[in-house]
């Protein structure tokens, strides 16, 4: 599709040439997110570097009718930064700096392009850090975290994106320029941050976040559970709950994700005979921490694990790390594509819930792996697949399906930290009813009217209602 | 209105005429009574479709929070809505009505092994009540907001559709996270019927101390250091006018009160007390909690004007020092930036005291980089301005909510920000 001359040279007027994207093959970057399987080609992208160039674009494309999308790295899983509709990508990070650091009162201000590891680095000489921590927070940035409220490994103590934003800058749909929430942690009205964090850019363009900076703990100690299979593994995160202990982060890698970190150069020394490792992650006052270590301890040995290792020293607790972190990349020496899934069930349900989603998995055929935040009940069941292969990759959406169903009939949810964007919306109905949607639509109605800001996110359509047939959830459009 | 439309949709025992109640000076005169969540529902489709006004309540211990109404048909409580439904020990979550009283939800809690996050002033307050109007107590120091502890509600909109948000589950990004416009949204957008809630463990240990510290600025000095402490979780100062109606032991001329309790493991809370470096700490029984939750709820409404203050904790002194100067009478949480700020009120209405309270409050919200409201006040006093300060940028938006949301204005009329 050839670019519309006048929107683009529009554009350019505000942000520059350089700034401004629409030749083919500068666009193909932007067709898709983390999922792959969902692309769609936007008109142009533009790079602006602030609220007042993010509020002329926003008026630039209301004035010709045409959708925009915020866009961080571009490191989601539900298609959420993808424009659809031949809209305009916002991608937002030239605007990465660091405006106010504020040590004494604990947060920071920041525009929406930095990224998540940076603001800790900025932060850790004050003895402080910035504590959800996504796995790709090599990459992904402050204003795409707080599109997905995206959480990551630490959540389960210290609380995903929403818990830690005090205040908001936001360009509205219309092009008004606005702020929300204060750094004190509370405004007078509707708690407008509450609503936008997680909205998955549909209400508006974030243009600075005031974040709020957690203070180093006393100590940390990190150990690894090793366990005859994945099944009795999540039995021994049910004791820690029940037991009332609230670890930092509880995660669980599965056999097939340690085989294939171990053959990969994230190789961190695992027992390939494993049926699954427990990383448990403890931190805070050094008398409890101790305290917390033998405790868990005894309830991994009390719940069959072979054994329990505790991290020596810092060097490793990175390597327990790098099982866990650098498996997603670790995943590409099984297939060519990988579809990274994400829904949560209550913790208790985790050993019945999770002997279901490696069933499924076999019963398609499938090699599907699991490496999970265990202590927040999240589960990634992740399929290894290639597209190419029409067969595998129907079998890929319906399996998906399966698990999604599996999840909601034992009480979960279809997204903890990934959000809907085009993966799940029609199975937003398995979730909530058509009272319920309506509600979330008024909030939509409340913010933009005319639907004009990442539309087609989020709410079910019709246009993938046969979900378990690829071809109609568009597949045939990805390049391969 | 005519309440015949009501007794027929829930049956005559659910609607009682009261015509000498009212609530700020506006008349309420007969109340709705709701046996179930869909009742509720149903007396909602009712009050819209026949453009009456209802005032929602639980306990009614908030009630004086919030601007007059803008009119008003009928009290709608949700006092029959008080199962607690899902006591889950294995997982740490709750699940219960809105009519639910806070005292008892936490005991229940408690019996199990968890606490509840989530506390109010006045302990018979409902959990929707509580949830409603964003409630804090001592707590807060650990806690933080009580949005932070819901994972899900179920809320009957104006319309009377039953809606639900959110889930049992403790981490969930589906859809919109609509319970963030309902804690705190005072009713005006929905009335909350139940909520899912996600526990803390119960400590192993706990320890309430208190003790007498020379002057405001040695006071939150001395606070700021002990908020650092982990095993803190809750911290208050109380200033020499209402200190003795906390620990009657002083206290001698000018002296602040500090209560803190330390909770946690056993080593670490040792270790904390250590550290205090408060001199002359008593250990106290729970009763010291109940009676500063007491002064946090103030005087009745007619007597005095009570202010809450969120700034921000490193500047709080700044806030607090004029206030008290100005004669305010003052609780703070300093941990977590939050100061109550009272002031008495003649029996005439003296609208002089209200506007310079307000500027006290306004000047000093303003050192402390934060922004103040109205908590509770008579009526007559709140014609000064609205009782959540002054407009901010985002009402509009607001506005655009409750229009959305509440396009008849069925919900608590006039009763919030701007006057939705």
């Amino acid at each position: 599709m050839s670019p519309d001359p006048q929107l683009t040279d529009a554009l350019a007027a505000i942000v520059g040439r350089d700034a401004c994207l629409w030749r083919p093959e500068e666009l193909f970057v932007y067709e898709c997110d983390g999922l792959t399987l969902h692309s769609a080609t936007p008109a142009a992208v533009v790079l602006p570097r602030d609220a007042e160039e993010v509020s002329r674009v926003v008026k630039a494309c209301r004035a010709r009718g045409v959708p925009f999308v915020p866009r961080g790295a571009g490191t989601g899983l539900s298609g959420g930064a993808v424009a659809l509709e031949g809209g305009v990508v916002i991608e937002c990070s030239r605007m990465d700096a660091v405006l106010e650091l504020c040590p004494e009162e604990r947060w920071a201000r920041v525009q929406p392009g930095v990224v998540n590891a940076h603001l800790s680095d900025v932060a850790r000489p004050q003895q402080l850090y910035y504590a959800p921590d996504p796995s790709s927070q090599l990459a992904c940035t402050i204003g795409g975290n707080v599109a997905e409220n995206s959480g990551g490994p630490h959540t389960l103590k210290h609380g995903t994106t929403t818990n830690h934003v005090l205040a908001l800058q936001l360009v509205l749909p219309d092009g008004d320029v606005m702020r929300l929430g204060s750094a004190a942690g509370w405004a007078p009205g509707y708690d407008l941050v509450g609503a936008v964090v997680g909205s998955e850019g549909t209400l508006g363009v974030v243009t600075e976040a005031t974040v709020r900076l957690t203070p180093l703990p006393e100590a940390v100690e990190t150990l690894l559970g090793i366990f005859p299979d994945v099944v009795t593994a999540c039995r021994a995160v049910g004791a820690m709950i029940r037991g009332g202990l609230v670890p930092a982060a509880l995660e669980i890698v599965d056999r097939r994700t340690i085989e294939a970190v171990e053959a990969s150069v994230y190789a961190a020394g695992l027992p390939t005979d494993a049926g699954a490792v427990l990383i448990v992650e403890l931190d805070g006052a050094r008398e409890a921490v101790d305290q917390d270590v033998h405790r868990v301890k005894k309830l991994c040995a009390e719940d069959g694990a072979a054994r329990v290792e505790l991290a020596r020293d810092e060097a490793e607790r990175q390597r327990f790390w790098r099982a866990r972190k650098g498996a997603f990349g670790a995943m590409g020496r099984l297939a060519p594509d990988l579809y990274v899934h994400d829904a949560v069930v209550p913790r208790t349900k985790l050993p019945e819930v999770i002997a279901e989603v490696c069933a499924i998995g076999d019963r398609h055929g499938l090699k599907l792996s699991n490496v999970f935040h265990a202590g927040d009940g999240n589960l990634h069941p992740n399929i290894s697949f290639d597209r190419r292969d029409e067969d595998e990759l129907a079998r890929v959406v319906k399996a998906g399906e399966e698990i999604l169903r599996t999840c909601v009939a034992a009480g979960g949810v279809i997204t903890g930290e990934h959000g809907i964007g085009t993966e799940k919306q029609d199975y937003m109905g398995l979730l909530f009813d058509e009272a319920d949607l309506d509600a979330m639509r008024r909030l939509r109605a409340a913010f933009d009217p005319d639907g004009v800001c990442n539309p087609g996110k989020i709410f079910p359509t019709t246009r993938f209602c046969r979900e378990s047939d690829p071809k109609a959830r568009g597949y045939e459009r990805v390049p391969l | 209105m005519s309440l015949e439309a009501l007794r027929g949709a829930l049956g005559a025992d659910a609607v009682q005429e009261h015509p000498e109640a009212s609530l700020d000076g506006v008349p309420v005169p007969a109340s709705v009574r709701p046996s179930d969540a869909d009742a509720l529902a149903e007396a909602l489709r009712v009050l819209s479709q026949s453009d009456a006004a209802a005032i929602v309540r639980g306990a009614g211990s908030g009630l004086a929070f919030g601007n007059p109404p803008r009119r008003a048909d009928v009290w709608l409580s949700t006092e029959h809505l008080s199962d607690v439904d899902v006591l889950d020990a294995d997982e740490g979550v709750a699940h219960a009505q809105a009519g639910a009283p806070l005292a008892e939800l936490r005991l229940r809690a408690a019996s199990v092994g968890w606490d509840l996050p989530i506390e109010a002033p006045d302990e018979a307050a409902t959990l929707g009540g509580a949830l409603a109007r964003a409630a804090l107590g001592p707590r807060v120091h650990r806690f933080g907001p009580p949005r932070d502890h819901v994972l899900g509600l179920g809320v009957a909109l104006a319309s009377g559709e039953r809606t639900r948000c959110g889930g049992r589950v403790v981490k969930n990004v589906t859809g919109y996270d609509l319970a963030k416009l309902h804690v705190g949204g005072c009713g005006t957008l929905g009335v909350i019927e139940s909520a899912w809630l996600r526990l803390r463990p119960l400590p192993e240990t706990s320890l309430l101390l208190s003790a007498w510290i020379d002057g405001a600025d040695a006071g939150f000095r001395h606070a700021a250091r002990i908020a650092e402490l982990p095993a803190v979780r809750a911290l208050a100062l109380v200033d020499p006018h209402l200190a003795g109606r906390v620990d009657a032991s002083g206290p001698e001329s000018g002296q602040w009160l500090a209560v803190v309790e330390l909770a946690g493991a056993e080593p670490e809370v040792k270790r904390a007390r250590e550290g205090l470096g408060l001199a002359g700490a008593v250990e106290h029984g729970p009763e010291l909690m109940a009676r500063l939750r007491g002064v946090q709820c103030g005087p009745p409404p007619e007597s005095g004007l009570r202010f809450r203050l969120v700034v921000q904790p490193a500047r709080i002194v700044a806030a607090a020092v004029p206030l008290a100067r100005a004669g305010a009478a003052l609780l703070g949480y300093p941990g977590a930036g939050f100061l109550f700020a009272g002031f008495p009120l003649h029996a005439a209405a003296d609208s002089n005291l209200v506007d310079s309270a307000w500027r006290a409050v306004r000047e000093a919200a303003r050192a402390g980089g934060g922004s103040a409201l109205l908590e509770s006040a008579p009526g007559w006093a709140k014609s000064a301005g609205d009782v959540f300060g002054e407009p901010c940028e985002a009402t509009p938006l607001f506005r655009a909510l409750k229009q959305q949301f509440d396009p008849r204005g069925t919900l608590n009329p006039g009763r919030f920000a701007g006057g939705l």
